[in-house]
């Protein structure tokens, strides 16, 4: 918000006076001068809780000293921090902290970074307590996060950053007096989110990651600054190693995109880049099998096989697939070498899962494929619209936004989720909602619809549009009363005046921003979806004002980057479409080659040319199709058939296990590199070990193998390829700190409401029959965990603890009707296929429905089907119907 | 015995009274709340209280007009009545009686107030222990529910005003108020930092009054006989009214009794509790609850009341007298109230929940004739650093029992150490820099 409406009053401190907002607490005023006012239990992101009492200082005209961190300034105040007085109630309360504390320093992980450790330095702290000390017995905590409870100093940091930012409330002060501990609810080891901020929070040693206990001092460990590897939120991380060894993550208060807080998968998934299984060094397929080789055979190999094949079958033989974990520059050194090299647009990468969605939905409507939001707008919005999110276990930073926009400056919340609002071991979107509409995953559509209808039927349109583009409205409204609210209700279960009232709240709101994720852009509405949310935007005249937008949620760190980097059949980079002359001209000049003009063919499309024979030979880069698609593409039966398949990996996954060649990939804790968040935000990846064993950043593979085919693309580092791509693309020019999002383009708007909605218009406004399932069946969707991300993580010791194997996740009711308890087997059974699992008993689960962790999915796949959206090709699989039977 | 007029004790003191909702309206009941009730407009029924001059009863003794005027004047929403009958302070059992025996008097105090301050919603938040009690008001306000005294249209005048029992759980610090607060909205019981105060920021963040039992019972009385007549009685301008004493200790007959602000504490003694229980003198007393520092036999005839009470350098508190005659160990004593300040200081801030554990060990130590000579030092140092530097005014009320014997019968611990150092027990010596 802007700061100069703030009013600001002027106060002293120390003699030194200063000019602060109005509202700022003593101790922040303080800092702004450098004046550090000692404490513990104060930090930025939490409530004044005042427990501690370290910070007291002189303010005059007062009789006792105040605490500087709930004390906020006055005009005219005079502070003072450093009397004698002041000096003495900070030594003494020193003296009352340390008095239980156990002075067990030198084995404490904490030493060397503790706030006590340096307070009871600065005060020459000296003791007179004489007596006993009390002593907690020591218990087991959880297998990530230990406890020391005797170091703890009762700040209570902990137990209110779990609940006043994640919204946990895992942790609890339990006993009365010096008898109090932190302790979390329940007979068994703490089981929450894991999201270690009760760890980064401790002033003290008392709460410490057990991953690396014991291992180090902080000053014997190197830092890197860096961006995680896992979801789309893009959160800022400094990786700590000794030598080649991953030691520890965290990340500082007020760092990156995250402002410190990270999630269980960035700060305990950190091992997977150091699993013992890591690809060091080339493989070849001799004689049947994959043996060792050095990289100039290999290469070689590739190369001669590459020019063999290129010259019998042309460039339209060849197919690249590559991961949205890569950086943007090697994915853009991909695309490039596909394109320029090889002479093929047929490329794709992960987010063709579902991300691809969104963005076309936003190119048709906005004009733009970015967010015209940034995190900061979801902080100020006044209206949050959640759609098919399950943003917690998604994307748990992107959430902890949503979280703090409601709670704490009382945004109005709207949820469209497969959710029940129920309270348990973690936090729950749809406990925050004020508008809940709880809706099975495969019918995420029929909320939207409900909203829409409700826009219609109260006349909440935006007059102006009404006015300049009649038949839009027409159309849409036309579309919206082929049903009934009876039909809407007979679907959803859900009262029209439900939706009215949350329809209402829409559009009443200033800032609306609407955000969507997986559940709803992986399943077959993905792109109908979205556009229809873009029109519920546009209908109540929010989209293309100020603070207002359409967020989808990318899933992989890097998803958004690949589209961008045109790491995708149908867009060059900057997701100009490939077919667009001008555009092809520019990149045929810049990189003075010739493009290929043949569509390319996407995911699935490759699949079923190399099954059909016209597809000869494969790049697959981080990407794992044969454990990822449903049995039905018959991915690994395609692979194959290929004449050549080459796969850069960091392990030997399934898809790896049939290449021809395998090229040891470095993970992104070992190259340097840029990622772009789902935001649109593009930060810099550093290196925090050397590459494991041989293994090579993948874009390096592409520039020998150009130069062994007599096409070189010669950059002598990633800096050269970032240059390349800021001459090349708009969004990439700087690094930061603050990302300015694209406008909605006026022309791409009119465009669309004044034809560009009308293809598919009645299609993507019919509402979703309900499925009817068979008494003794379930809706089973794949989802995503919030202890794993892709494939990836399940290669992290910590993570591995955390969810160690894939469990269906099922309602209580459900359970009980199937006598099923935690952790029984059962067998599942679609059409498609059959599979036997775990059962884990949730009670956000709606009856009805279950899900299951798609990173332990290679068993799971084969009851999908897979539907593929004739306009966007994503593949669709996430749900089916299933039954169930208990098995031994 | 000099006779004085009883006020909030009379009803109860006549044989026969049950306190059920017939006795109570015989006696002349809820004729108040008929005469206030849309009659006297909300705003002329605070300025009556302010002029009458009545104090808060719970301990630290707020004038209770002053503090329902801190209310916001045009707040929209709802408004809360505390009623805190978390009567926990020891040697202090006046609440009690009165809620058990009387208790339509309180609830007409609840619904004038709830009409002063415009509050819909009364909680009476009371003692955990004190079951019967919540049970006796139950039944009374399902009696004045029935009878229209409470609930929704009271006496047809369209005012509403519900009141609630909410039974503690035994925590000594919920009976503070914004612990009492924190309490009633189901979380865990500990003070809250202040400003804001209650008055804006009270119970689910709302405006909120807390008021003692007392206070409360009061009301009635001066809104039927006229705030003029209450400011006469006891010791004007700044102590008025009655006040029920708990006389405790070592007394003949310990119990409540309701005299005038302003009697001596001899006169509480010897003319009311029918003197000490063994004829010896006495060699201290507590002036009002667990919280006031010890006072000696030179303060017997100290006038009870505010100002008086303050200025012979104890409080008047709660009400709550303790007597101890000659040969009580003054060191026990102390150790003894601040075993209780150790078991109920809730831990919430450092020097609090530190120095209570600190101190009793220290006590025990020096009791158990394994003290030092320093160790005085050290506890009034420690002290010194508890008092004022907490959230609430746990930290003060804690240090009081040491800090007063140490400076009225400093020789019992000098003796005490003394005995130690002959003994030549353990010598301890101090950690030195940690």
């Amino acid at each position: 918000m802007p700061e100069s409406t703030t009013p600001t009053v002027r106060l002293t401190i120390d003699g030194i006076t200063v000019k602060v907002p109005k509202g700022t607490l003593v101790i922040e005023a303080a800092r702004r001068i450098g004046v550090m006012i000692p404490h513990f239990c104060y930090h930025p992101k939490l409530k004044p809780d005042a427990n501690c009492r370290m910070c007291l200082v002189e303010i005059e005209k007062m009789p006792k000293l105040q605490t500087a961190c709930s004390t906020p300034v006055d005009e005219g105040m005079s502070v003072r921090t450093a009397t004698t007085v002041v000096n003495d109630a900070h030594r003494s309360v020193l003296e009352f902290i340390l008095a239980n504390h156990p002075l067990d320093c030198p084995v404490c992980d904490q030493g060397g970074k503790c706030d006590l450790q340096d307070f009871s330095h600065q005060y020459t702290a000296t003791s007179r307590f004489v007596e006993t000390k009390r002593i907690f017995q020591k218990e087991y905590f959880s297998p990530l996060i230990e406890t020391q409870m005797n170091r703890c100093v009762q700040c209570l940091r902990c137990v209110r950053y779990c609940d006043e930012v994640m919204d946990v409330k895992a942790l609890a002060p339990v006993g009365r007096g010096t008898m109090t501990e932190i302790k979390h609810f329940g007979p068994h080891p703490l089981n929450c989110e894991f999201c270690g901020g009760c760890v980064q929070i401790c002033p003290v040693g008392a709460i410490t990651s057990r991953l690396s206990m014991y291992e180090y001092r902080p000053w014997m460990l190197k830092r890197a600054d860096t961006i995680c590897g896992y979801c789309g939120d893009g959160c800022q991380m400094t990786v700590q190693t000794k030598d080649q060894e991953l030691i520890e993550v965290n990340s500082a208060h007020g760092a990156g995109r995250n402002n410190g807080d990270l999630c269980a998968r960035g700060f305990f998934g950190f091992h997977a880049a150091s699993h013992p299984d890591r690809l060091t060094h080339p493989l070849i397929r001799r004689n049947g099998a994959l043996v060792q080789t050095t990289w100039e055979e290999a290469l070689e190999y590739v190369a001669n096989r590459v020019s063999e094949l290129k010259d019998m079958h042309g460039g339209q033989g060849f197919g690249g697939l590559i991961s949205g974990r890569c950086t943007n520059e090697e994915l853009y050194v991909f695309q490039k070498f596909m394109r320029g090299a090889i002479g093929t647009n047929n490329i794709d990468s992960s987010a063709r899962y579902g991300h691809v969605n969104s963005l076309h939905a936003m190119r048709l409507v906005q004009g733009t494929h970015r967010w015209t939001v940034t995190f900061d707008d979801v902080l100020d919005a006044d209206v949050l619209v959640l759609v098919g999110t399950n943003i917690t276990e998604t994307n748990p930073i992107t959430g902890l936004k949503v979280k703090e926009a409601v709670k704490k400056r009382r945004a109005t919340l709207i949820t469209i989720e497969s959710l029940e609002p129920v309270i348990d071991t973690m936090s729950n979107i749809a406990n925050l909602s004020h508008h809940h509409f709880r809706i099975p995953p495969s019918e995420m559509q029929n909320g939207i619809l409900g909203l829409l209808k409700a826009v219609i039927e109260e006349n909440l349109i935006l007059p102006d549009i009404s006015q300049r583009y009649p038949a839009y409205v027409k159309a849409v409204t036309t579309a919206l009363r082929a049903f009934s609210w009876q039909d809407l209700h007979r679907a959803t279960g859900i009262e029209p005046d439900s939706f009215i009232q949350a329809a209402k709240v829409l559009a009443a709101g200033r800032r609306v921003i609407v955000l969507t994720g997986q559940v709803l852009l992986r399943s077959e509405r993905g792109y109908a979806g979205s556009l229809t949310l873009l029109d519920l935007l546009m209908l109540t005249g929010k989209l293309d004002q100020p603070g207002c937008g359409f967020a989808p949620l990318a899933e992989e760190n890097n998803d958004q980057g690949a589209v961008e980097m045109g790491a995708i059949a149908e867009f060059l980079p900057g997701a100009c479409f490939a077919d667009n002359a001008a555009d092809r001209e520019r990149f045929m000049h810049l990189w003075k080659r010739d493009l290929p003009l043949t569509v390319g063919a996407s995911l699935v499309d490759m699949l079923h040319r190399a099954q059909a024979g016209s597809l000869k030979a494969m790049f697959i880069v981080g990407e794992n199709p044969v454990a990822s698609l449903p049995a039905q593409i018959r991915a690994e039966d395609s692979l194959r058939k290929l004449d050549l398949l080459v796969c850069q990996e960091l392990f030997l996954t399934e898809t790896a296990a049939l290449a021809h060649v395998v090229l040891p990939a470095a993970s992104s804790m070992e190259k340097n590199g840029t990622f772009t968040n789902t935001e649109g935000h593009v930060q810099a990846v550093r290196p925090s070990i050397e590459p494991i064993g041989e293994s090579r950043p993948d874009w390096e593979v592409f520039a020998a193998l150009s130069i062994l085919l007599g096409m070189p693309m010669e950059y002598a580092e990633s800096k050269d390829i970032l240059k390349e791509i800021r001459g090349a693309i708009s969004g990439y020019t700087s690094l930061g700190p603050t990302p300015l999002p694209p406008k909605v383009d006026r022309t791409a708007m009119d465009r669309y409401l004044s034809q560009g909605y009308q293809p598919d218009l009645t299609t993507r406004y019919r509402l979703i029959a309900p499925q009817s399932r068979p008494d003794g069946t379930l809706q089973m969707g794949f989802g995503q965990s919030l202890f794993h991300s892709g494939k990836l993580s399940t290669r992290s010791k910590g993570l591995l603890q955390l969810e160690g194997n894939g469990r269906l996740r099922i309602n209580p009711v459900d359970a009980a009707r199937f006598a099923l308890m935690d952790g029984d087997r059962v067998r599942l059974c679609s059409t498609s296929g059959e599979m036997t699992t775990e059962i884990k008993i949730m009670e956000r689960v709606p009856q009805g429905t279950a899900w299951f962790p798609d990173h332990f999915g290679q068993a799971a796949v084969g009851l999908f089907e897979c539907a593929i959206d004739p306009i966007t090709h994503v593949p669709s699989f996430r749900t089916a119907t299933v039954s169930m039977m208990k098995v031994a | 015995m000099p006779r004085h007029e009883l006020i909030l004790l009379k009803n109860m003191s006549e044989p026969g009274y049950t306190g059920s909702l017939v006795d109570y309206e015989k006696t002349g009941g809820y004729q108040a709340l008929r005469k206030t009730l849309g009659k006297i407009a909300p705003a002329d029924v605070t300025a009556m209280v302010r002029k009458s001059g009545l104090r808060g009863r719970g301990g630290a003794g707020f004038p209770t007009g002053v503090k329902w005027g801190f209310l916001p004047k045009d707040y929209q929403g709802p408004r809360y009545l505390c009623c805190n009958a978390d009567e926990s302070e020891p040697g202090t059992f006046k609440d009690r009686q009165l809620m058990e025996r009387d208790p339509h008097q309180v609830l007409e105090g609840i619904v004038l107030s709830c009409y002063a301050i415009g509050a819909e919603t009364a909680f009476i938040y009371i003692r955990g222990e004190m079951v019967l009690g919540s049970k006796i008001l139950e039944h009374a306000i399902a009696e004045a529910r029935a009878a229209g005294y409470i609930g929704k249209n009271i006496l047809g005048t369209g005012l509403h005003a519900d009141v609630w029992v909410h039974r503690g759980a035994g925590a000594y610090i919920c009976g503070e108020e914004t612990a009492l607060l924190e309490s009633l909205e189901g979380k865990r019981g500990l003070p809250r930092t202040k400003p804001p105060f209650p008055a804006t920021h009270g119970l689910y963040n709302k405006p909120t009054v807390v008021n003692n039992v007392e206070t409360l019972a009061n009301l009635p009385h001066i809104m039927s006989r006229g705030p003029e007549w209450f400011a006469a009685i006891g010791s004007p301008p700044k102590s008025t009214g009655t006040r029920v004493f708990c006389v405790s200790g070592h007394v003949k007959r310990p119990g409540n009794y309701e005299v005038p602000m302003g009697v001596t504490v001899r006169e509480l003694v010897y003319e009311h509790a029918g003197g000490m229980r063994s004829d010896k003198p006495i060699k201290a007393f507590i002036p009002g609850g667990a919280s006031a520092p010890f006072l000696t036999p030179a303060h017997l005839d100290v006038k009870l009341d505010f100002e008086s009470v303050a200025a012979a350098g104890s409080m008047l508190g709660s009400g709550g007298v303790t007597v101890m005659e000659e040969g009580t160990s003054m060191v026990w004593a102390a150790l003894r109230l601040m075993e209780f300040f150790y078991h109920e200081s809730c831990g919430k801030c450092s020097p609090c929940r530190e120095g209570s554990a600190w101190l009793v060990q220290t006590m025990r130590r020096i009791l158990a004739k394994r003290g030092r000579m320093e160790d005085l030092e050290t506890l009034l140092d420690l002290c010194k650093n508890i008092a004022g530097r907490t959230i609430c005014a746990f930290g003060d009320a804690e240090v009081a029992p040491i800090q007063s014997t140490l400076k009225y019968w400093r020789q019992e611990y000098v003796d005490l150490v003394n005995e130690a150092e002959a003994a030549n027990l353990i010598r301890l010596e101090p950690a030195g820099r940690p």
